[in-house]
């Protein structure tokens, strides 16, 4: 386009020309509403009024990728959702940026985990770092202003706008390529050829671990109660043998029982027995492949835990496999909630359930290789192949029509997420429309599988703390309490009552943190814009209080095996008790925006309505199932942590709907606040950590001062405590629902195995029956109303 | 026909087929222009995956081009109806005084015929919608 002469003599016009275009373009950044996991939720917190993104004009977050300029890739980049990633980016139009938000973005962070790319920079270029885990939101809006730097300061738009050749716009960075341009290796580069310190006592082999050399007390043992022994002697009297009742135990009723047997054992605790175990709580394996004596283990132990709901109790019956391709019934006929559980059970382990009418992958990618949670699987992502552009190019999720077979004529197959506004994250539904009607509707889960479970069979007791934090990341701390607890009631810890306390105060800030983030997105998924914002505001004075506390926001990581990570510092309590003072009016006001708003119960009212029934058999927990009419809370039904002291309500409703799942929890938050005046007013004193520090982090100011807490200290902090040989599984009442920890120890440094039963993934599964028949519409109030997050579901 | 006065030449109140030329060149020079800027400032650099449909990152699955059920069609029609019924109502009203009482009457039973085709829809379900299970 003309000659070189002309070119020159354009040049001086072509300067301001992109001052112009660059001004105009830093300060109108459209980033896509995409989110991968915690991280986004600090995203999404710009938005809100406190952090208000809109004063460096990047508010207009857009649904699809078609309008937006800027991808935020915030959280982890997991192997199956990475195409997807590498698809939103390529439908951009350009010129299009990335800020890659949080270390699991910039570097895989602390999952170095087989099934997370180690970086989102391996599949695209990315712009700007935010490090962080999670970055605060003033790291996002200091990351949005570093871009809009880097537009300014080095890119020349207008020779590529006027159709002049050349110029420099949008990303120019390179997709790094690992061995080539970037290092995995945790350590930074040039350590290649140098063994990770500590690898050679990580699984499958812990060859001459040091914990073998340690002593500990045996594991902690109860006394079965009357209940207990009279369903014990019933179940030998009927089943002779092949039912055996184990003679000691750290938690509930253990019965090892034959292969043959489990059948007609499991149908009649559910249907004849004198305690009735309605709910098939969990359902896993165990890998015995690495124990430290294999000879009295069989090959793979299959684990059932029942929940039985009055009197309440619970059973675990565990029942021994053995070869190389395990195989046992389905018991899918007896609680239709066994369906997922024994696909992850296949998908994880390779063990075979006959009968079952969908035994197929339902975590991992349909072309992974390998059962992960096996002992032979490699756990790290840096000892397997790294991941790379071409991998994201092909491997592609199945197509819809997998899903949904010989759809009927005229009906239209629709994909709504794994991203996607109103999906709350990860999670693929495939829908059968007949017009806007859902005649099928199915689930596909797995794009948020950070393989926690493998995770915790490396890290030693106290460091899979962080993990726990994680694995439902609105809940923070709420999630550390199953895990530490699971694992002092396997050592027998005696926790003081101080930090007992204390850990009803946090679980029960966060529980107010995570209602209030509900009642902002569901309004939000039903079109009210408003309450979102009002409840972010409060929110952020509870994660005031929780950084006040703990140091943290999101994920504090601050309970502590035998206690709490530190006192509460001075001034805690005035900030609550302001908190509390104002807060009851705050749920007034949402409610008179919401709960009396005309449009919000049409559409939610009889919407998505699941019966008590169905929610018992399915395994629906927590809010969700209070809202059929059951006042089931393991608060009450088991009290941890002293919520035996408090005085409080379990809310119902009788409805079961969408309207109901809402008010159940409007109703929680008033409870909860209750809990936590009573927790700031009767506040005991004592020490918030045990003074038996042979398994806990003792008290620095101790460490400082005698020998004995300072070899505590280092022995604990470095090689881990031991915890000794056995299981214990402890369910605690997190604000989604019912999680559960079974915790194996076989006498090392770390978990052998470590099973979370998390509420969502049962409470999802029932989702096609709340949707059957509804609209689309209908559809995204439902999902709203179930209160599901993905690293809960996934794991 | 009234006479054109120069000062009313390029009024938008006064009728006029020099005023209307002008506006109408003018609306046609500023949709060009603003097309043509827009088209050859646009930088398109199309790939497969940007002309792919976008489906929340799947790859969608079938065709969009189905036959849709007949709800659509009828809240179409029914739109159609009314929304014509409003053309007529409002140059009714801004001719009201000139045309009298008889034009009111025939407007009445303009409207009341309509309205009369409302409740005959209204009973046979037609304005039902949503999901039929529930």
């Amino acid at each position: 386009m003309g000659s070189g002469k002309t070119l020159a003599a354009l040049e001086p016009l072509l300067r301001p020309a992109d001052a112009v275009i660059n001004w105009a373009r830093s300060r109108s950044l459209w980033p896509m509403f995409f989110g991968l996991s915690c991280c986004f939720v600090e995203e999404a917190t710009v938005i809100t009024s406190r952090y208000d993104i809109a004063r460096f004009g990047a508010e207009v977050f857009r649904p699809s990728p078609r309008q937006a300029d800027l991808l935020i890739v915030s959280g982890t980049v997991f192997k199956k959702i990475a195409p997807v990633v590498l698809r939103l980016y390529e439908q951009m139009p350009e010129p299009k940026w990335v800020i890659s938000m949080g270390s699991c973005s910039n570097t895989g962070g602390m999952y170095d985990v087989y099934s997370v790319v180690q970086g989102v920079n391996q599949i695209l270029p990315v712009d700007v770092y935010i490090p962080g885990c999670p970055p605060r939101p003033e790291a996002v809006l200091h990351g949005l202003t570093l871009l809009q730097k880097k537009i300014e300061e080095t890119e020349r738009p207008s020779r590529s706008v006027f159709h002049l050749g050349g110029g420099r716009q949008g990303t120019q960075a390179p997709v790094l390529v690992d061995g080539v341009t970037k290092s995995r290796d945790p350590r930074g580069p040039g350590m290649t050829g140098t063994v990770i310190r500590g690898s050679s006592v990580t699984p499958p082999g812990f060859p001459e671990s040091r914990s073998d050399l340690m002593w500990t007390p045996e594991p902690n043992r109860i006394v079965l109660g009357e209940q207990e022994k009279s369903l014990s002697e019933t179940l030998s009297a009927r089943f002779g043998s092949s039912v055996k009742t184990r003679p000691t135990t750290s938690d509930i009723l253990t019965l090892d029982v034959d292969k043959e047997q489990i059948k007609p054992l499991l149908r009649y605790l559910k249907t004849e027995s004198p305690v009735r175990f309605e709910r098939l709580d969990d359902l896993t394996v165990i890998d015995e492949s690495a124990r430290r004596d294999p000879s009295s283990y069989p090959d793979f132990t299959l684990v059932y835990h029942l929940l039985a709901f009055d009197p309440a109790t619970r059973v675990r019956i565990k029942v021994p496999l053995y070869g190389d391709i395990p195989f046992t019934e389905t018991v899918t006929d007896i609680w239709p909630s066994a369906d997922w559980y024994e696909r992850e059970a296949f998908d994880m382990f390779g063990v075979r359930f006959e009968g079952h009418p969908n035994l197929t992958r339902i975590l991992m990618p349909p072309d992974w290789e390998g059962h992960p949670l096996r002992k032979t699987h490699p756990g790290r992502a840096t000892d397997m192949a790294p991941y790379t552009r071409e991998d994201a190019a092909t491997k592609q999720p199945l197509d819809g029509g997998f899903y949904i077979r010989q759809p009927e004529a005229g009906e239209l197959i629709l994909n709504v997420g794994p991203h996607h506004v109103s999906t709350h994250g990860l999670l693929r539904y495939i829908l059968s429309l007949d017009g806007e009607e859902i005649t099928r509707l199915k689930m596909e889960i797995g794009y948020h599988h950070r393989g926690v479970e493998k995770i915790g069979e490396r890290q030693t007791w106290h460091q899979f703390i962080p993990y726990t934090d994680r694995v439902d990341y609105l809940a923070g701390a709420a999630n550390n309490l199953p895990y530490v607890m699971a694992v002092e009631q396997l050592a027998g810890i005696r926790v003081p009552d101080r930090a007992q306390c204390i850990r009803v105060l946090l679980s029960e800030l966060f529980r107010l943190s995570n209602h209030l983030v509900f009642v902002g997105t569901f309004a939000h998924d039903l079109g009210a814009m408003t309450p979102t914002f009002y409840c972010f505001r409060e929110r952020e004075m509870i994660l005031d209080i929780v950084e006040l506390i703990t140091g943290g926001r999101l994920h504090p990581s601050w309970f502590r095996i035998g206690g709490t990570a530190a006192d509460l510092p001075s001034g805690w309590k005035e900030k609550v008790d302001e908190f509390v003072r104002i807060f009851p009016g705050k749920i007034d006001e949402y409610e008179a925006l919401i709960t009396r708003n005309p449009i919000i119960r049409a559409r939610t009212v009889g919407v998505g309505r699941i019966s008590l029934a169905d929610a018992k058999d399915w395994g629906v927990s927590g809010p969700n199932l209070r809202a059929c009419g059951l006042a089931w809370d393991l608060r009450k039904q088991f009290p941890y942590s002293g919520y035996e002291n408090y005085d409080f309500e379990v809310p119902t409703a009788v409805g079961g709907d969408c309207f109901d799942r809402y008010v159940v929890r409007i109703e929680e938050m008033r409870q909860s606040l209750s809990i936590i005046r009573q927790a700031a007013a009767n506040m005991p004193e004592g020490r918030c950590v045990t003074d038996d520090y042979r398994y806990v982090v003792p008290k620095r100011a101790d460490m400082l001062m005698d020998i004995e807490s300072l070899i505590h200290h280092f022995v604990n902090v470095t090689r881990g405590p031991k915890i000794p040989g056995g299981e214990a599984y402890v369910c605690c009442e997190i604000p989604r629902g019912e999680q559960g920890y079974y915790v194996v120890s076989d006498g090392l440094g770390y978990a052998y195995r470590m099973r979370i039963r998390s509420p969502g993934f049962a409470n999802v599964q029932v989702l096609p029956m709340m949707a059957d028949g509804w609209s689309v519409s209908d559809l995204i109030a439902i999902i709203g109303s179930v209160d599901y997050i993905l690293p809960d579901i996934d794991r | 026909m009234q006479p054109i006065l120069d000062s009313d030449m390029m009024s938008s109140w006064a009728p006029g087929v020099f005023s209307l030329v002008c506006f109408s060149t003018a609306v046609l020079v500023v949709v060009a222009v603003l097309l043509f800027i827009s088209a050859w400032l646009g930088e398109k650099r199309p790939n497969p995956e940007k002309l792919r449909p976008y489906e929340s990152g799947i790859i969608p699955t079938g065709t969009a081009r189905l036959r849709y059920p007949v709800p659509f069609f009828l809240v179409a029609i029914f739109f159609l109806i009314f929304d014509v019924e409003g053309a007529y109502i409002f140059s009714w009203a801004a001719a009201c005084e000139s045309i009298g009482w008889a034009g009111w009457i025939q407007m009445s039973f303009f409207i009341i015929v309509l309205l009369l085709g409302l409740i005959y829809i209204w009973r046979k379900g037609g304005l039902e919608w949503g999901p039929e299970k529930h």
